[in-house]
């Protein structure tokens, strides 16, 4: 007898009747495959509608970025440089921008925008354009890798007592496959000797992107010397550095030191294995003020030290 | 007296109640039918970045068989081998041999193939069928012959296997010597004698011969042959005499004598030169591979990557059979287990069993299958095991998945037919339940299979999610460069008479085949950096994300002109020196 409110099974039936579980897996596979392969994959012309959407929405300083990450380069083809320029592909982190429009598939999140305030969200096709406010956006005054050019930056290569400047040259850039590391840009300080500094696109311990100033060490006892010209400074210079990926496996740490008004800001080193590293110095003494900065790269030595840092006052 | 008529051949391949030539015709067509989808599929599948490698170690190796042929006295002196057979000499001969040959009679002289790439890839794929027939017999031997179709099924209706058995190189043919010398040795067993033992022997050299995996397989042996013949060993010890299986003594001593024969590279020097075989295996370099979003680059493996990665890339309904038949197998171990146990009188009234109760195994065979389905892959489980490769490393082990499979399906067949007894009144609705419940379990298999095709490494099966599925889980997109021909319609819409192309993790000798076989446009100038190229090629692997970047800052821009998808994963990215189209 099966109590009131109780559903019997019958165990004798669903011993018989259990083989059917092997065929019913096999022809649910069959459907799910059909449909992964077809109604699953979002089509191109959600794309190419879902972008004339974000172009409509997007302002300047508006991030906008495509999930999950694999979709990156379907998003660049689709979107363009127009909306993903290089800003938004290689952000340092997204603590400078008021507003995020996140283009997603699959339900899929960007992790960097969790804790962000929903706005609005579109459903074109197959592809979700959520707008989200940034809790507590940055005040960027000024970005140090925007300096980068005769007018904004000069550069030296200290050796000892000899101090000689890294002329500012156009031409010549490289980029390799892999292992190659980073490119080493067009337009470029170049030292005599070998060092340069330049703008380039890192690839850290995680492999994101990361836009900023390639700036490799010399080694020894030599500095590599960045001297930013006019810097607006506010509360906090805030910056991150990093090593490409291949030479975070063994080297010596490469420090950063900040000046200004010939004192010193703050100190960051980099260790290997500290990937896409943030810091931020308190600038509050030059708040308001306009001037000098320096930045001095020096590494005990420079084997297989591809150095990369990017810095912002706020 | 009547005289007994003589069986015709179409008696004798008739399908008995023993297994025999009927059933090797039944495996050999098998066997045919899956080396003809290869062949008719070979074009669309461009070259893996290791085959650019072995198809310039064959074409080397050919100029030593023709000389050989032609002046043996010279071919046999150092100075005509070392020269050859040092190239690729860190792996042994057989594959490439056979690769050689193929392109020397069947593309060469004969003109069977057209692509040369054909012919060097041909004995990869005859490798790849003999192992459909090799587990359709050794199903229908052990199980019974569905266990033995669904096997032969099984095996090639995975992703993994139809991608490399397409290739001209040897993981398709270990998986099959690993299996086939695992299945002499069985014979040998059985049969005794002296043939079968030497077979035994010369099965372990070529399996030597094919790939270093066959180091492992006196793991395999041994232990087997430990439990079947313990008592005997047990026994013959206390007389001081120990009895070693005659076909292990011929894998010990006939084995390494065919390894160094077939091998000329061995032929001076033999001893350091095996000696550097091993250290370059033991010491090889480590390759990147994502897993879970994190890219390996040294030992060791995470211990969840083979059993996630098996589960991501053989069909699913492979893998509920295998439990299932794996199943059933352990049980019957389990019983065989206590009815040892029942020789201990207090075990014996615990467990309820007398002597003699269990089933009998009397070749150990569901043991020596358990052995060549874990020997390989235990590997991947050792803390120095480095990630290189993915998953056809242990591609050794699917054969005997599949047959653990194959008796899963003989066992859901007998309960199916049991449940449907009332209505299955003949043998021709048996006949056509059995065909039916095939087609479920096949039928899937079959389209995911043919839809992997040519991004056999970049497919997930439907239970993570298909390729896109894969992707969302941080699973390995690409390796070995193996897309680039699937870019051949975009450059020939878009590329300028003569434009250079950066290749990326293409192998110059992959990359020069495909122009030289009209695979890619001809005329096309493949180059080594983006910084000389018209247009740069990046695949999508997530430790190559540099080589976007690099396009990024060397271009000055970061939108690519075209991205190759599958089931809308980005598989490659091409950008072009010039703006691309708004």
């Amino acid at each position: 007898m099966v109590p009131p409110g109780m559903a019997a099974f019958d165990l004798v039936a669903a011993k018989k009747w259990g083989f059917a579980f092997v065929p019913a897996v096999g022809i649910l596979e069959l459907v799910a495959h059909l449909w992964q392969t077809t109604a699953g994959v979002v089509p191109e012309s959600d794309w190419r509608a879902a972008r004339e959407v974000v172009k409509a929405k997007a302002k300047a300083d508006d991030l906008v970025v495509f999930a999950p990450k694999w979709t990156d380069p379907v998003g660049r083809e689709t979107f363009g440089d127009e909306v993903a320029t290089l800003e938004r592909e290689a952000f340092p982190d997204v603590t400078r921008f008021p507003r995020a429009l996140e283009v997603s598939i699959r339900g899929k999140h960007r992790d960097e925008l969790a804790g962000w305030k929903e706005l609005a969200r579109d459903q074109v096709g197959g592809v979700t354009i959520t707008t989200l406010e940034n809790p507590s956006p940055a005040k960027v005054i000024d970005d140090l890798v925007r300096h980068a050019s005769p007018q904004g930056m000069t550069v030296q290569r200290t050796d000892g007592a000899r101090e000689v400047d890294c002329a500012f040259q156009t031409g010549g850039g490289q980029a390799g496959g892999l292992g190659f590391g980073m490119a080493i840009p067009n337009e470029r300080f170049a030292c005599p000797g070998g060092a340069f500094v330049g703008v380039s696109v890192l690839e850290p311990i995680d492999y994101s992107a990361r836009k900023c100033l390639y700036a490799a060490p010399i080694g020894g006892g030599s500095i590599l010397r960045v001297r930013f010209a006019n810097v607006a400074f506010g509360k906090a210079l805030h910056g991150h550095h990093g090593l490409y990926s291949e030479h975070e496996r063994g080297g010596a740490s490469v420090t950063l030191l900040f000046k200004a008004e010939d004192k010193t800001l703050g100190r960051v080193v980099h260790n290997d294995g500290d990937g896409w590293k943030g810091y931020e110095l308190d600038t509050r003494e030059l708040e308001g003020k306009r001037g000098e900065l320096i930045a001095e790269v020096t590494a005990g030595n420079g084997n297989r030290r591809q150095y990369c840092f990017e810095a912002d006052t706020r | 007296m009547s005289k007994v008529a003589e069986p015709t051949w179409r008696d004798r391949l008739r399908l008995g109640k023993e297994v025999g030539p009927g059933d090797h015709l039944v495996g050999a067509s098998l066997g045919a039918v899956y080396v003809a989808w290869l062949l008719a599929t070979a074009r669309e599948l461009g070259f893996a970045r290791d085959e650019g490698f072995y198809f310039r170690a064959a074409t080397d190796y050919a100029r030593w068989f023709k000389l050989l042929f032609e002046r043996p006295q010279i071919a046999i002196e150092q100075s005509s081998i070392d020269p050859i057979w040092q190239v690729n000499s860190e792996h042994p001969a057989l594959m490439k041999s056979l690769f050689a040959l193929s392109w020397m009679f069947l593309h060469e002289k004969w003109k069977v193939f057209d692509d040369a790439s054909t012919a060097f890839r041909f004995p990869g794929m005859v490798m790849a069928g003999l192992a459909i027939w090799l587990v359709y017999i050794w199903g229908a031997r052990v199980f019974s012959r569905r266990a033995g179709v669904f096997a032969a099924f099984g095996l090639a209706l995975m992703p993994g296997t139809f991608y490399h058995a397409h290739l001209a190189c040897f993981d398709v043919g270990i998986m099959t010597m690993w299996a086939a010398c695992i299945y002499v040795y069985w014979r040998a067993e059985q049969k005794g004698g002296l043939a079968w033992a030497i077979l035994a022997g010369v099965m372990y050299g070529l399996t030597l011969e094919t790939k270093h995996n066959a180091w492992v397989l006196p793991a395999v042996f041994v232990v087997h042959a430990l439990v079947l013949h313990g008592k005997r060993i047990a026994r013959s010890s206390r007389v001081g005499m120990i009895p070693i299986p005659t076909s292990l003594l011929a894998m010990a001593t006939i084995g390494p004598a065919v390894f160094v024969l077939l091998w000329p590279w061995l032929w001076n020097d033999t001893l350091p030169r095996v000696q550097g075989w091993f250290r370059f295996h033991l010491n090889h370099e480590y390759y990147n591979m994502e897993f879970l979003h994190v890219n390996y680059w040294k030992a060791p493996s995470p211990p969840a990557y083979m059993p996630v990665m098996i589960v991501a890339t053989v069909p699913a309904v492979t893998l509920v059979l295998f439990f299932a038949g794996l199943g059933e197998r352990a049980k019957i171990a389990w019983l065989r287990v206590r009815a040892l146990l029942a020789h201990a009188p207090f075990l014996a009234s615990q467990l309820r069993v007398s002597k003699g109760d269990g089933p009998k195994d009397r070749y150990e065979t569901d043991l020596l299958l358990f052995l060549g389905l874990t020997v390989p892959l235990s590997l991947f489980l050792l803390p120095k095991t480095p990630i290189f490769g993915g998953t056809k490393h242990w591609m050794p082990a699917y054969p005997f998945l599949v047959l653990f499979a194959g008796r899963g399906f003989d066992l859901v067949c007998t309960a199916m037919h049991r449940a449907l007894a009332p209505r299955l009144i003949d043998a021709r609705a048996r006949f056509m339940a059995t065909a039916a419940l095939l087609a479920s379990v096949t039928l899937g298999s079959l389209l995911i299979t043919s839809h992997s095709h040519p991004y056999g490494l970049s497919s997930y099966v439907p239970i993570v999610g298909g390729t896109a599925g894969g992707a969302d889980l941080g699973l390995n997109r690409q390796f070995w460069g193996f897309t680039t021909q699937s870019l051949a319609d975009y450059f020939a819409k878009n590329a300028w008479q003569g434009a250079t192309v950066f290749i990326h993790d293409t192998a110059w000798d992959s990359w020069s085949r495909m122009l030289d076989e009209k695979r890619i446009r001809s005329d096309l100038r493949g180059v080594g950096s983006p910084s000389e190229a018209d247009f740069s090629i990046v695949h999508h692997e997530l430790h190559m994300n540099e080589t976007d970047y690099n396009a990024w800052v060397h271009y000055g821009h970061v939108a690519p002109d075209f991205v190759l998808t599958h089931d809308g994963v980005p598989i490659i990215s091409v950008y072009r020196r010039s703006k691309p189209k708004p």
